[in-house]
């Protein structure tokens, strides 16, 4: 792979990144309202109170300067220090990896979405893994027995629990799960146990995964397996199958060496997008069985303009989405040799 | 590689079947649990209760927080001066004495012996001073601060003793001390700096229980203070659990999974009241709260300097906003939307107030008749046949913008309702629902609108909630309606200094008589608390005071695991 290549790509990434760093900044600012007051409604909150939180979160300070015609943007005049705005100071912190404080829990956002990534990556991870194996072996099986009720089966199966709303399954499986499991209802782990040792904890754990990791896996299969079985069906046509069967390889052969590779390109597309989603959580999931993923934590800061929150986490977002494209646009040419050779 | 790869899937499958069949996972069960379900996990013998929320505190510093989950967790781990009890009356915790000086200004108390900190050290009066001194320099605390308005200095002449002298006698100073936590001086010292961001996760405090662990938005465990001199809890524990998801907090209760759940669905009452074992109470909240139907009432005199006050001219006239009130089907709103928890409303003064609210005025009877004639008498006729009253003289249609938070879980049925019935008024109704930001926004004090659906969280001190309609308030946006009442003012200014018990509730009954008869608002409903717990589990809980709320200290405290 040409060095050039590698880096005009890498290129384009961070200036993606660099744009949505500001488009992030400014979008969240246009919405109307103030951030002190929506979060605490209340009209003891003196003016000198108030002065003094909007102080301790640099809100007194403009957003911007000389884009008055902007406002609602909030900007200041020209004559305003371009380094006393809050824009300058937020790029600033960026770069010293510092996502500000969030103005609901008062916590840095760096350890909130820490916390959040992990848990999110736990769950949603497990799921997307279960759900890209069961899904490619399920449309290799169904491919391979195109047009047979095994397909036939494979595909309704996959339909249905693709076109299944993922709150309504997460509910069902729930109260079934909690009436004739006993698993529970809700959240990452029993609280207030002491637990007698570390695999305790861990099983503990895994019961609380099970159902919100199930639900997923189940809503998400049904897309791998369709798309798996589409691409496949079309490679299996090719004369060059046709080729292996009289040159008398066995299916197993065709289908590893020959078929597979081929059929790959759409998959890791596909697979490259879902994971860099991944980390946005699946917020009807984590609704559904309480779990504290990152889903949850951006829909809670939106309702309450908890901008550094939401700047953190939009970012966050974007990074991953960016950069597992990259990572796609990569994988490509190591799987498929024309576009190295472009 | 390859294989490699197989294998470790192969591992991950197999720890998951065998998490799932695994039955051995310790949960904390009381002796007895009648649930075949939890009589599988392993019994550790000890009682702890397990309550099921649907929120979670924001922080853990008294300072910093806004949440009323927040508060109900200081009120267990922090101890105050005074406890605000269910029945509305304040009992001394800290202090086994208060004496007052004739002037009123200057608070003698004296401090119960054995209050000591979860980390072995003890309370003494100094770390009364340093809390009170702190909460009035933190200028950007949200609420702690306020209440420290009138402190003119706090001092320790020893161990046991805490004068506070005010800078003018308040008839509530209760009321203001109650949310004062105690704050451990030797901890909370290095901490003026920045005093907001600080997390205090470890949460030393006197309280009838000490914080054992915590996670944000998943659960808060709290274990028992057995030495606590006042309130010495009879459980080993509290925890309190976050459900995102309110169907599954109610399955929770029903599988045993929780013995208590502060709130719920109002739909799934009658299934739990069906259910064995499980108890469901309700009655006024512990936090008292009120839904309005508020009225732009700003004119020419009225207008604060950048308001619009593009209020409907109809609404200033008395008569128009007492035929609305006639017009509103209070108890059809309290029906369909809260499915009948809830007790009709007659001002911004609830229920949950115990002795401040005035239950003696005679609300306006819902009568659609009596609503058109006295609309048809005051001269708004709707000349052009087209059902909608114009302005006497033929003016401007009687046609309303109505707006309401699109967060709110009551607003859009209600105003459906209440379009409804306005309409066979002759009043026509514009439903527009808004984002919260865009409502205060055009609300207060900009004062472009004509009705808002909102409602008011409050102190239990109900000065709070009358301020809301003094004329001062209407430029610093907190009276939502404009409303401005001199003799209304006037008596709000002799409540504040009235120090006679009797008297400030005189003066308070007629603020509201005032205030109900000029319909600044329509109160449409008293929200009330709907609480389930499991009678297999712990028993005691106070069902029966003025106020429901189950987790509140008071409750926590005296129960007890069944037998």
């Amino acid at each position: 792979m040409r060095a050039s290549y590698l880096l005009g790509k890498l290129a384009w990434a961070l200036f993606t990144i660099l744009f949505v760093i500001c488009l992030n900044f400014f979008l969240f600012r246009v919405l109307p309202g103030d951030p002190v007051r929506s979060g605490v409604r209340d009209p003891r909150l003196t003016q000198e109170a108030q002065q003094a939180i909007r102080e301790r979160f640099g809100l007194d300070k403009p957003v911007i300067n000389c884009f008055e015609s902007l406002n609602p943007v909030k900007s200041g005049p020209c004559l305003i220090n371009p380094f006393e705005t809050q824009f300058f100071l937020y790029v600033r912190n960026l770069l010293t990896g510092d996502l500000g404080i969030s103005y609901h829990t008062n916590r840095p956002v760096s350890t909130m979405l820490g916390e959040r990534l992990w848990n999110t990556i736990l769950l949603i991870g497990a799921g997307q893994i279960l759900a890209i194996i069961l899904g490619m072996g399920l449309g290799i099986l169904a491919a391979w027995k195109a047009r047979t009720p095994i397909d036939f089966g494979a595909l309704l199966f996959s339909l249905l629990a693709w076109s299944l709303p993922t709150f309504w399954l997460g509910i069902i499986l729930l109260f079934a799960g909690s009436r004739y499991f006993n698993l529970p209802l809700g959240g990452m782990i029993t609280p207030g146990v002491n637990f007698p040792g570390a695999w305790a904890r861990v099983s503990d754990m895994l019961r609380h995964m099970l159902l919100p990791t199930l639900t997923y896996t189940i809503v998400f299969l049904g897309e791998y397996m369709l798309i798996m079985r589409s691409t496949l069906v079309d490679v299996l046509s090719e004369d060059y199958i046709l080729t292996a069967r009289a040159k008398g390889l066995n299916h197993f052969q065709i289908l590893k060496d020959h078929a597979l590779k081929n059929a790959m390109l759409p998959m890791v597309t596909i697979i490259a997008l879902n994971l860099g989603f991944t980390v946005a959580g699946a917020v009807q999931i984590e609704t559904v069985f309480s779990w504290p993923g990152l889903g949850g934590a951006i829909f809670e800061a939106v309702g309450r303009r908890d901008y550094p929150m939401l700047q953190g986490a939009f970012l966050l977002l974007a990074v991953s989405v960016i950069f597992a494209n990259l990572g796609a646009e990569l994988l490509y040419s190591v799987l498929d040799p024309r576009i190295r050779a472009e | 590689m390859k294989k490699r790869t197989w294998l470790l899937i192969a591992a991950l499958l197999a720890a998951l079947l065998l998490a799932a069949c695994s039955a051995s996972t310790p949960q904390p069960a009381t002796t007895g649990s009648a649930e075949e379900a939890t009589a599988s996990t392993a019994d550790t013998g000890s009682a702890t209760a397990r309550i099921g929320w649907a929120g979670s505190p924001d922080t853990l510093n008294p300072g910093a927080a806004v949440l009323s989950e927040a508060y109900t967790i200081f009120d267990l781990v922090y101890d105050s001066m005074y406890q605000l009890q269910l029945d509305g009356t304040y009992t001394l915790e800290l202090a086994e004495s208060a004496d007052v000086s004739e002037d009123g200004k200057v608070w003698t108390f004296t401090l119960r012996d054995g209050f000591v900190f979860s980390d072995g050290e003890p309370l003494t009066a100094s770390d009364v001073v340093f809390s009170y001194n702190f909460y009035k320099a933190q200028t950007d605390f949200p609420f702690l601060n306020v209440y420290t308005e009138y402190f003119e200095s706090v001092e320790a002449p020893d161990d046991k003793t805490v004068v506070l002298t005010l800078s003018q006698a308040i008839p509530n100073l209760d009321s203001q001390l109650i949310f004062l936590f105690i704050l451990p001086e030797h901890i909370w010292a290095d901490q003026t700096e920045n005093a907001a961001e600080f997390e205090n996760l470890a949460m030393v405090g006197s309280g009838p229980f000490k914080l054992a662990d915590y996670a944000q938005n998943q659960f808060v465990s709290l274990e028992a203070n057995k030495d606590h001199p006042l309130y010495p809890p009879k459980v080993d524990g509290v925890v309190f659990q976050t459900f995102d998801n309110q169907d599954a907090l109610v399955q929770a209760l029903r599988t045993g999974q929780v013995d208590m759940i502060t709130e719920m669905p109002k739909p799934a009452v009658a299934t739990l009241r069906n259910e064995a074992n499980i108890a469901v109470v309700s009655g006024p909240p512990g936090s008292p709260s009120v839904a309005d139907i508020i009225f732009n009432l700003t004119n020419d005199g009225t207008c604060p300097e950048d308001g619009v006050c593009s209020g409907h001219p109809a609404l200033q006239d008395r008569t128009v906003r007492q035929a609305l009130a006639h017009a509103t089907d209070k108890q059809q709103i309290i029906d369909v939307v809260l499915l009948g928890f809830g007790t009709p409303g007659l001002t911004l003064i609830p229920d949950s107030l115990g002795v401040w609210y005035n239950d003696t005025i005679q609300d306006f009877e819902y009568d659609l008749d009596l609503a058109n004639q006295m609309l048809d008498d005051a001269g708004y006729a709707d000349t052009d046949g087209d059902g909608v009253r114009e302005m006497p003289g033929g003016g401007d249609p009687l046609t309303l913008r109505v707006n309401w938070p699109s967060d709110s879980t009551w607003s859009s049925r209600a105003a459906e309702i209440m379009s409804g019935t306005w309409a066979q008024a002759g009043v026509q109704t514009q439903l527009q629902a808004l984002d919260a930001d865009a409502l205060t926004s055009v609300c207060c004090p900009t004062f472009d609108y004509d009705v808002i659906l909102w409602g008011w969280g409050s102190d239990p001190d109900p000065a709070f909630l009358l301020s809301v309609m003094t004329t001062d308030q209407i430029p610093t946006g907190t009276s939502e309606s404009g409303y401005s009442n001199p003799e209304f003012d006037q008596l709000y200014k002799e409540q504040a200094v009235a120090m006679d018990p009797d008297e400030r509730k005189a003066i308070i009954w007629q603020m509201q008589e005032i205030a109900h008869e000029d319909v600044p608002y329509i109160i449409p409903f008293y929200d009330q608390n709907v609480q389930a717990y499991r009678t297999d589990r712990f028993q005691g809980w106070i069902t029966d005071a003025d106020k429901i709320e189950l987790s509140d200290m008071t409750s926590l405290t005296i129960i007890e695991p069944v037998q």
